[in-house]
């Protein structure tokens, strides 16, 4: 995309640095802490550890029966990975080998290791489980009301997490099986995000609609005008702007101030399908969004509403996340390619 | 949002039934069965017979509501989880079974695609089949509430296990299913065994089809109850009445140009007609004569009696509000009660006074678009939860072609069809099945949309 240069600044683009190719539809894509190395989940069964500098294929784990759905490295370079087996695995990367845990349900949807990554939370049907790094099992909730939809780190914290489900979010303390706190929704809840410095929750919902949870006091705003599900949030690193999908344009909350309520959200426009996933950098400003239209589109929020970047991969791309470092970013496609972008 | 291909979405059918009714047995023999398409069957429950498969996911019948409350708008948030995942396989399956619970509410499940915008994009729902034991059903109609609606929401029915069964036991069955849902197929089987294309690729939400429904089944409630055929020399006849349960009867009287049922019929579409304008008061005494009238005979809750006047000899029908039984009422020449050649009832079989029915509506002329969309918002709104389906074909006043619709309770989907023909009588003709409605009401409130000619 053509654009003049800013007085101070360089211009920002997308390099594609690399493209690998894996079975199926890519479902999750993790980073290892070093940057050296990501893992990737296809829906097909194996799990492929590709060199970060290279593409190439270093491990081909055998992962989960009728897919993985989940990975997530702790800082340790050990690999957790759920699936459709209903199984959870510690993988040792350099070995292949793999250590079986139960998920509780014949089917995981997914795995976290906490930040200080010495616990790993799975989440199967309407139960969480801990787990300590080790694989010795610590607890399981209580069910939720309905399966749950996703499980989320207080960021920074060794033990507080959140999940959402059907009537929305619970907040959970270590070794208890019931929730320590509730922030009560009629409505199904797909994703959530705690706000880097913790104060908010937002929930993508499936009704269209997306919440934010004012985690002190349990208050909570309600963001209408979605054109559909809400799957796609993203916090920059600063706890100001929340990116959100569930449309063709990328809907960005300003919580800064006032905080968003009755606030005009911006909104960036590339995409010619809905966005279908969303990364904020680790540290800096620049937000990538990938869309159903396969374009993966660089933007920084708060500074211009046109694209800094946009780059066309082709297939609908189903994933992304950046590096440690923030200078790359791997973006996942439903036909299974993997593709490894500079941000400069 | 992108436009989906019709032929690039999946076809899924739903399997609904009581336990015991053969849905296992029929998914079994549509998975051994050699007809070239990959099935990946989700399961709601551990059938009576193992299913045979190697793609089989269990499912955990998960509801909620999208909006607050509404069941209209209730989805299975199980299917959209375990149908979103399948459907990012590169090898995808050509075709999806859904295996109800017994239990189960077939209204969420059909609504999940609709209501969720990555489901109604790959995927089509095909049918809702329902399975019904036919030795057993009858004990579940009064007693639970699942059975009728699955019955209500079905496209195809299978009376299954029709072998165990009398066959006139069989024949009532039928014809009280009928009465329930008078646009799906009915097939009866053993076994469950029945030709595939029966149940797959019915098109039962598509638009295109959204009239493939038996005219014969569209038949709307008739205003009268009951017609005879005479063969009537020139003269003076008497109608005559005994005390009976109304105080008042409409009647009509048609020349028919041969004493046959093919006759009968044309003269009965015309007197539906009729009955539908206004109708001539009659006093008791006075006399009536074969016309396009329809009258309204005073009976005054007593004995009475009228003159019929014949000016030609012929063929005659004669069409009565209600029974002539019920008043004892009888035709006679020369004080000598007569005979009818052919006679007719119209009143549908009432032995079952069952809450779920159908309601067809068939009313040559066009629609004034806005009435109609009053009526028919007002309707969805009002009655939305009591409708499980409905669906049809609607002439538009100032459109050329026909309008086709299809819902499920209070969605909606329609859109222009093929234009009239030429010489085509543009007529509507919708359906709704559902709980407790009142089919008069909406005959008028339909009857109300029509343009001004």
């Amino acid at each position: 995309m053509p654009r003049g240069k800013v007085a101070g600044r360089k211009a920002n683009g997308l390099d594609t640095l690399w493209r690998a190719s894996l079975d199926d539809y890519v479902n999750d894509l993790a980073w290892s802490s070093d940057g050296r190395t990501v893992a990737a989940a296809d829906v097909a069964e194996p799990i492929s550890i590709l060199e970060a500098d290279t593409g190439e294929v270093l491990k081909r784990l055998s992962g989960h029966g009728f897919g993985t759905t989940s990975l997530s490295w702790n800082t340790r370079g050990v690999l957790a990975s759920a699936g459709q087996d209903g199984k959870v695995r510690l993988w040792d990367v350099n070995s292949g080998e793999g250590k079986e845990l139960d998920g509780g349900s014949q089917w995981v949807e997914k795995v976290a290791f906490s930040p200080d990554g010495k616990h790993l939370v799975s989440s199967a049907a309407k139960k969480i489980r801990m787990w300590k790094r080790s694989g010795e099992l610590l607890w399981e909730s209580e069910d939720h009301q309905s399966t749950v939809s996703d499980v989320e780190w207080k960021p920074g914290s060794a033990r507080d997490l959140a999940t959402s489900a059907y009537g929305g979010v619970s907040l959970w303390k270590p070794g208890s099986p019931k929730p320590a706190r509730k922030f009560e929704w009629q409505g199904s809840t797909l994703k959530i995000s705690w706000s880097p410095n913790g104060k908010y929750i937002a929930t993508g919902d499936q009704d269209s609609t997306v919440h934010f949870w004012i985690v002190s006091h349990g208050m909570d705003l309600q963001m209408f005008g979605y054109a559909t599900k809400v799957r796609e949030l993203a916090w920059d690193a600063h706890s100001r702007y929340l990116a959100t999908g569930g449309a063709e344009a990328v809907t960005v909350w300003d919580c800064g101030g006032k905080g968003p309520e009755g606030s005009r959200p911006l909104s960036l426009e590339a995409h010619t399908e809905f966005v279908s996933t969303l990364s904020y950098q680790r540290r800096g400003n620049l937000l990538l969004s990938g869309g159903g239209d396969g374009l993966a589109v660089l933007w920084e929020p708060g500074r211009t509403e046109s694209p800094l970047a946009v780059t066309t991969l082709g297939s609908a791309i189903s994933t992304l996340t950046f590096s440690p470092d923030d200078k790359r970013a791997a973006v996942g496609s439903d036909d299974g390619s993997v593709w490894m972008m500079g941000i400069s | 949002m992108t436009e989906v291909l019709e032929g690039s979405r999946v076809p899924v059918t739903v399997l609904t039934g009581f336990l015991g009714s053969g849905k296992t047995t029929l998914l079994n023999r549509i998975l051994t069965e050699n007809h070239g398409k990959r099935i990946a069957v989700i399961e709601n429950e551990f059938g009576e017979v193992g299913v045979d498969q190697e793609l089989v996911i269990g499912a955990d019948e998960e509801v909620f509501e999208m909006n607050n409350g509404c069941i209209c708008c209730t989805v299975r948030g199980d299917l959209i989880r375990i149908l979103g995942n399948l459907m990012k396989r590169r090898d995808r399956f050509d075709y999806i079974m859904i295996e109800t619970t017994g239990m189960a509410d077939p209204g969420p499940v059909a609504q999940t695609f609709f209501m969720d915008d990555e489901m109604r994009d790959k995927m089509q729902l095909d049918s809702v089949t329902t399975l019904v034991d036919a030795k057993h059903v009858s004990q579940h109609f009064d007693d639970s509430p699942e059975v009728t609606e699955q019955i209500a929401f079905a496209d195809v029915i299978l009376l299954n296990k029709v072998d165990l069964v009398e066959e006139g036991e069989v024949d009532k069955l039928e014809a009280r299913i009928r009465s329930m849902n008078a646009a799906a197929k009915i097939y009866r089987t053993k076994d469950a065994v029945l030709e595939l294309d029966k149940v797959l690729d019915v098109g039962g939400f598509n638009l295109d089809r959204a009239l493939d429904i038996d005219p014969k089944f569209m038949e709307p409630e008739y205003p009268f109850e009951w017609a005879g055929v005479y063969e009537l020399e020139a003269g003076k006849y008497e109608f005559a009445f005994e005390e009976g349960p109304d105080p008042a009867m409409k009647a009509a009287i048609l020349p028919i140009s041969n004493a046959d049922s093919v006759e009968l019929d044309l003269a009965r579409d015309r007197t539906v007609l009729l009955f539908s304008g206004e109708e001539h008061p009659v006093e008791a005494g006075k006399s009536i004569v074969p016309s396009q009238k329809v009258y309204e005979l005073d009976l005054g809750g007593g004995k009475s009696s009228f003159g019929v006047e014949i000016s030609e000899a012929g063929a005659y029908a004669l069409f009565t509000e209600h029974y002539p039984e019920e008043f004892e009422a009888e035709l006679r020449g020369n004080g000598t009660p007569l005979s009818p050649v052919l006679e007719r009832e119209y009143a549908p079989d009432h032995e079952h006074d069952d809450e779920v029915t159908s309601v067809g509506i068939t009313t040559p002329g066009d629609l004034d678009v806005q009435k109609f969309n009053a009526w028919l918002g007002d309707v969805l709104q009002n009655l939305g939860q009591d409708i499980f389906r409905m669906k049809g074909v609607l002439s538009l006043a100032g459109e050329d072609t026909r309008f086709v619709f299809q819902g499920v309770h209070m969605l909606f989907d329609g859109r222009p069809d093929r234009p009239w023909r030429e010489g085509e009588e543009r007529t509507n003709s919708l359906i709704f099945i559902g709980r407790n409605l009142n089919r008069e009401e909406l005959n008028k409130g339909f009857e109300a949309c029509l343009a001004e000619k």
